[in-house]
């Protein structure tokens, strides 16, 4: 049979996976720091004799949409949001770092900064671990200072800045099975200086619900197109074997 | 099609976001009652293309193909936030200015925490929460007393009849907690503690980082209606693109197996 079968086939099963895609985009709607994926998919053309008409498509890669979310305000002291490009570094369960946009804090028995997902935060000097405190604040830089139990709200004491970091080339990110972001090497940039936080809010997952919504309707009916397309072959196929058998 | 159970994720997580919501709008009127936030989180991504892979001897893949599997509420978090005050006039209404929970003794004669201080006395004289349960270090009000009052430090004494100068006859004595959001509602107004809450600190009001306490009043719940409404819409919407996003997968699979 013609191969235009499995050419509309690599169509298919592109949409579907776009499509899973899309649907993890909208269930992460509220997750806090999460951002939106991309599918990147690429013409994969079958070389051979004769004129290059059967080029499939495949999947090339997943990105990821690093533009900000909306800042909601919260209210908690605990509660960052990086303003503009910046990250926040995490240590991962298992050992080695990582990058994160979630500003949803919290202090454990420990003392130790976690965020959201329960991974501790790195500060300059390594991880934030935060003693007794009555009041803790969130300096505009990173600074993280303190008023300890006890002690005169005149005198804070200053902990540690938070690790901010902001890669030359965010191009190179990369999302890891965790949903983490790395660059190549597990490398981690210096500290960025210029990178500024705003406090008592939280950063919004950054997924635009009208575009996915137009995203999910444009895929669909490339699908339909794409299993009219298979129709379509299995219909020249009949009528040439009708074609064939009458010239008998 | 593993968009469907993407999405079915999706769902849940927005389901449970509404009963976090729903739960604290029923607060609205309970003492002491914290405001909790359901945390989302994003599941584990497939693998199907590794970035860095070999794509020849010479060519590396610059960037892979992670597939999402969908998102879930990890946490719900108690956010410890002052409530309002409440004026009552209630001698035996104390609401704590800060930090601190009141001690309770359940009657397993285990422990447990409140911030609701609107306390009343028993058959034996003792203050009591409103389920009953004592507070510790327990205090007696003698049947006779004229007043009682309580101090920002927790010292409380009664008039007595015939005496000019009041006794003391008992310390409030409040709790705190490194990680106040690791502790465990139980209901009732009350809390527990837990391996992420950190060991009870028990101390003097107004002191060492604790609360003074205020007589003469309860503390509100710390739920703002507003927000909690808007969270609702946005639940709403999330959860409708989801069950959107089900139907749509429903069908593209129902045109596959209708045109081939």
């Amino acid at each position: 049979m013609d191969h235009m079968l499995y050419t509309a086939m690599t169509g298919i099963s592109r949409v579907m996976e776009a499509q899973t895609q899309n649907a993890n985009n909208i269930a992460n709607a509220n997750t806090t720091g999460f951002k939106a994926e991309l599918m990147r998919s690429g013409a994969f053309p079958v070389d051979g004799p004769g004129f290059p008409t059967r080029v499939a498509t495949i999947n090339e890669g997943s990105g990821a949409d690093l533009a900000p979310g909306a800042a909601i305000a919260t209210g908690n002291p605990l509660d960052v949001t990086i303003q503009g490009e910046g990250w926040f570094v995490v240590q991962v369960p298992g050992g080695g770092e990582a990058l994160s946009r979630r500003g949803d804090f919290e202090i454990d028995a420990n003392g130790v900064l976690r965020n959201g997902a329960g991974m501790p935060l790195m500060g300059e000097t390594g991880p934030v671990a935060i003693p007794p405190y009555e009041t803790v604040t969130f300096g505009v830089d990173g600074t993280i200072s303190i008023v300890p139990i006890g002690q005169d709200p005149d005198a804070p004491a200053v902990l540690d800045r938070l690790l901010l970091v902001r890669p030359d080339d965010p191009a190179q990110l990369q999302r890891g099975a965790d949903g983490l972001f790395r660059l190549p090497n597990d490398e981690i940039p210096p500290p960025a200086a210029d990178i500024r936080l705003l406090t008592g809010h939280l950063e919004a997952s950054n997924v635009n619900l009208a575009q996915t919504m137009v995203e999910m309707i444009s895929l669909q009916r490339q699908f339909e197109m794409q299993v009219r397309m298979l129709r379509m072959a299995s219909d020249n196929a009949d009528s040439s074997a009708m074609l064939l058998s009458s010239g008998r | 099609m593993k968009a469907l159970w993407v999405a079915k994720t999706g769902l849940d997580a927005q389901q449970s976001r509404l009963a976090n919501v729903s739960n604290n709008l029923a607060n609205v009127n309970t003492n002491g009652f914290k405001r909790s936030r359901a945390v989302f989180e994003d599941l584990v991504y497939q693998n199907i293309r590794q970035a860095g892979g070999q794509q020849s001897q010479d060519n590396e893949i610059p960037s892979g193909l992670y597939l999402g599997t969908g998102s879930r509420v990890v946490a719900t978090e108690k956010t410890f936030t002052q409530g309002s005050l409440i004026q009552t006039g209630n001698a035996f209404d104390v609401a704590i200015q800060g930090r601190g929970f009141f001690q309770i003794v359940l009657p397993d004669g285990s422990e447990a925490y409140t911030r609701d201080g609107a306390f009343r006395l028993n058959s034996d004289g003792e203050l009591v929460t409103a389920s009953g349960y004592t507070l510790q270090p327990p205090i007696n009000i003698p049947s006779n007393a004229l007043s009682a009052t309580v101090g920002a430090d927790g010292t409380v004494s009664v008039q007595l009849p015939g005496q000019a100068a009041p006794v003391q006859v008992g310390l409030i004595q409040t709790t705190d907690f490194v990680n106040p959001g690791g502790l465990e509602p139980r209901g009732e107004n009350l809390f527990l503690e837990t391996g992420a809450s950190g060991p009870a600190l028990t101390g003097t009001p107004g002191i060492d980082g604790l609360g003074p306490l205020i007589q003469g009043m309860v503390e509100g719940s710390n739920v703002n209606t507003v927000e909690e409404l808007v969270n609702m819409i946005e639940t709403q919407r999330a959860f409708e693109l989801n069950s959107r996003s089900i139907r749509t997968a429903d069908e593209m699979l129902q045109f596959m197996t209708n045109n081939i």
